[in-house]
């Protein structure tokens, strides 16, 4: 048996259920610091792990033992909370099974804030391609068999019916200040794909993106040229906050940008003209001290999901057929995981009863020297036919118990009993 | 007939603002086109009725302001999309009617043309501008809870069945705006009325001292929208408290002269 399957399946991790945005914010990894966080784990025991850091969650996948590398886990997000604070308090742990099907419910849209929103699935095949080499066999697989899971349950239900995203609440939000969205002015802070589009959900509604500003000055161009609008660096921004009326933030920053310092004085200036601010980001982009200024509204993220949210009225009729699917593809990738662990005991198993098979033949046919070569034959074969015979049942017996998810005390006593 | 035609409408515009409030109780949203289809009919029905007054004395007035408000309920909804505007009108209409009911309504003798068409329009342009002053005052009110919503960051029922805010805005605005000429031309014709047909007119005080408070109260609220640049919070602040005023200082005066003969 390798490693993989003697440890088991975990997730552990906290999502928009059990931490509001200001916790979850602190939690979420760059790509750039996903290998740094999953080699610790690693240090600590774990055969292969893949990190999963969304706006919404932010999930480590493992293949452990029980309890030997959850510890290290709570230390490395609970170094990013403040003294005091408990890590555990918002976080969750889900095992073997369990964690199978919660990746397949998270990847499906199941478990997202925005009932069967489909960005999850490229945030899924992100973070496992972010964590490739160190994923090991079995996370891969399950990864591979996530991605194919979502992707089955928007082909075969209603559970990606209709538009509810982020990006559509963004403008319906926008929409309840201004009514006609048509002719507004709109500035970009950020050239991420989030920004983009958000960006272009509001100029299909008219809205006139005039300005994009980035921290590189490059990639603010890239996006600004395709949306027909101006570059800027971060710091020549500020000044518009006075005359745009909708500014829309998605910057990868690790901490606020958008603070009272910087643009108070400017937003004082705009006598009463109300100011829409959608922050997309995570970590937030926005310090929500901005939203005590008189006529500016204030959005995060979890604010447009909970939006959109009430767009997906029609996706819950197509739940239940979604878990279904899930039940059914944790039932088979369970059952190929199991089988994974008992292929190669069945096979020590057999070669060492070969063996020994082999080995007392030899000796009965040393003392019977008198025998024929044709009986010799019959013998060997009598042998033979008696091992298959003692050895097909237990190995039906595991090969069956290993698909129903339940080889693993079958495994361990075979182990013990003979000695592998 | 014109009890039998106020009845009619008074439960037109009960079951009108009955399907307009159903989703603020979890209840489905009616199509739009009931909700249109119900008040106009129940309108056309009124118009009917209110030709058949003479116009003086309380319960007449009080069906005219219902009909002024429920014409001005369906050209907002043509104005910013939104039968949020009858959430107010509907139930302030059918409670107009049926006080005008419990009054009592009366045809009146025929007056002469030339005094008909000068009071008629003294009293169709006054009420109309004091219609557009309260649906001011509504749009102000919607303006201020969508405005609390919105910055509460809460996206409930308010959030979902009202109009945007510079929508509301927008028809405070145009209320007021449409309401001080309605009004002022109003007020002209009440003079003029006294001036042409100087033996008939017995106005009192208090109704000369409404009148003209209403006016410039109206025109205080444009002043500050159009001169002072007022608008969003501040203005929808304005509306509420001048269309306040307005109400206690009516509500003053009637207490003092009691009596459904006049409407002052």
């Amino acid at each position: 048996m390798n490693d993989a399957t003697a440890m088991g399946i975990q997730v552990l991790g906290v999502n928009h259920r059990t931490a509001p945005l200001e916790v979850r914010e602190r939690f979420a990894h760059g790509a750039h610091e996903v290998p740094g966080a999953l080699a610790r784990v690693i240090a600590a025991g774990a055969a292969g792990g893949v990190l999963l850091s969304t706006c919404n969650r932010t999930e480590f996948y493992l293949v452990a033992e029980e309890e030997g590398v959850a510890e290290a886990v709570w230390d490395l997000l609970g170094e990013r909370l403040e003294r005091g604070a408990a890590v555990r308090e918002y976080g969750y742990i889900a095992r073997d099974r369990d964690a199978v099907r919660h990746l397949y419910r998270v990847s499906s849209g199941l478990d997202s804030m925005i009932l069967g929103e489909s960005q999850i699935q490229g945030q899924v095949r992100e973070a496992w391609e972010a964590s490739r080499a160190q994923a090991g066999p079995v996370l891969h697989r399950l990864f591979q068999t996530a991605l194919h899971v979502g992707a089955r349950i928007r082909t075969e239900t209603a559970l990606g019916t209709g538009t509810a995203s982020a990006a559509s609440a963004a403008v319906a939000v926008a929409g309840k200040i201004f009514g006609d969205l048509a002719g507004r002015a709109a500035l970009i802070l950020g050239a991420g794909d989030m920004a983009e589009l958000a960006a272009t959900c509001l100029a299909a509604e008219g809205v006139q993106v005039t300005l994009v500003a980035n921290r590189t000055h490059e990639r603010a161009r890239a996006i600004a040229e395709r949306l027909g609008a101006r570059a800027l660096t971060l710091d020549e921004a500020w000044p518009h906050f006075a005359t745009t009326d909708i500014a829309l933030c998605s910057t990868a920053a690790p901490h606020a940008v958008v603070t009272w310092e910087r643009v108070g004085a400017v937003i004082r200036g705009r006598r009463g003209r109300p100011l829409c601010i959608l922050d997309l980001a995570v970590p937030r982009d926005v310090d929500p001290a901005v939203a005590q200024l008189e006529n500016v509204f204030l959005y995060d993220i979890d604010d447009l999901q909970t939006v959109a949210a009430q767009a997906t009225a029609r996706r819950h009729e197509a739940v239940a057929a979604a878990e279904r699917i899930v039940q059914e593809e944790t039932d088979l990738f369970w059952a190929w995981y199991g089988g994974l662990g008992v292929v190669p005991v069945i096979k020590e198993f057999r070669g060492r009863m070969e063996a020994l098979r082999a080995a007392e033949l030899e000796r009965a046919l040393r003392h019977l020297t008198q025998l024929s070569p044709e009986d010799r034959a019959r013998v060997e074969q009598l042998s033979h036919a008696l091992m298959n015979k003692f050895l097909h049942q237990p190995t039906v017996a595991l090969k069956a118990a290993a698909e129903e998810g339940r080889g693993y005390g079958l495994l361990d006593a075979l182990k013990r009993l003979f000695g592998l | 007939m014109i009890l039998t035609l106020h009845l009619v409408a008074l439960a037109l515009y009960t079951l009108a603002t009955a399907l307009t409030l159903a989703p603020f109780v979890g209840l489905r949203a009616p199509p739009r086109v009931l909700t249109i289809a119900l008040p106009c009919a129940g309108a056309a029905l009124h118009v009917v009725a209110v030709s058949q007054l003479t116009l003086v004395g309380l319960a007449p007035a009080l069906s005219m302001l219902a009909l002024c408000l429920v014409l001005l309920q369906l050209a907002s909804e043509r104005l910013v999309r939104g039968s949020a505007v009858g959430f107010f009108t509907g139930p302030v209409a059918a409670g107009l009617v049926g006080l005008a009911l419990l009054i009592g309504l009366a045809p009146g003798a025929e007056p002469s043309a030339g005094r008909n068409a000068w009071f008629i329009l003294h009293v169709a342009l006054s009420v109309m501008g004091l219609a557009l002053l309260a649906l001011a005052f509504i749009a102000a009110a919607l303006y201020l809870l969508q405005f609390r919503e919105l910055k509460a960051r809460r996206f409930g029922r308010v959030f979902q069945l009202f109009p945007p805010l510079e929508r509301l805005d927008q028809l405070n605005r145009v209320a007021l705006v449409a309401g001080f000429p309605a009004l002022t031309l109003g007020v002209l014709l009440a003079l003029g009325y006294a001036v042409r047909f100087a033996g008939g007119l017995h106005v009192g005080k208090a109704q000369i001292v409404w009148g003209l408070f209403t006016w410039a109260v109206v025109g205080w609220a444009v002043w500050v929208r159009l001169v002072r640049r007022w608008d969003g919070r501040r203005a929808a602040f304005a509306s509420i408290a001048g269309f306040s005023a307005v109400l206690l200082v009516y509500l003053a005066l009637k207490l003092v002269q009691p009596g459904a003969e006049r409407f002052l």
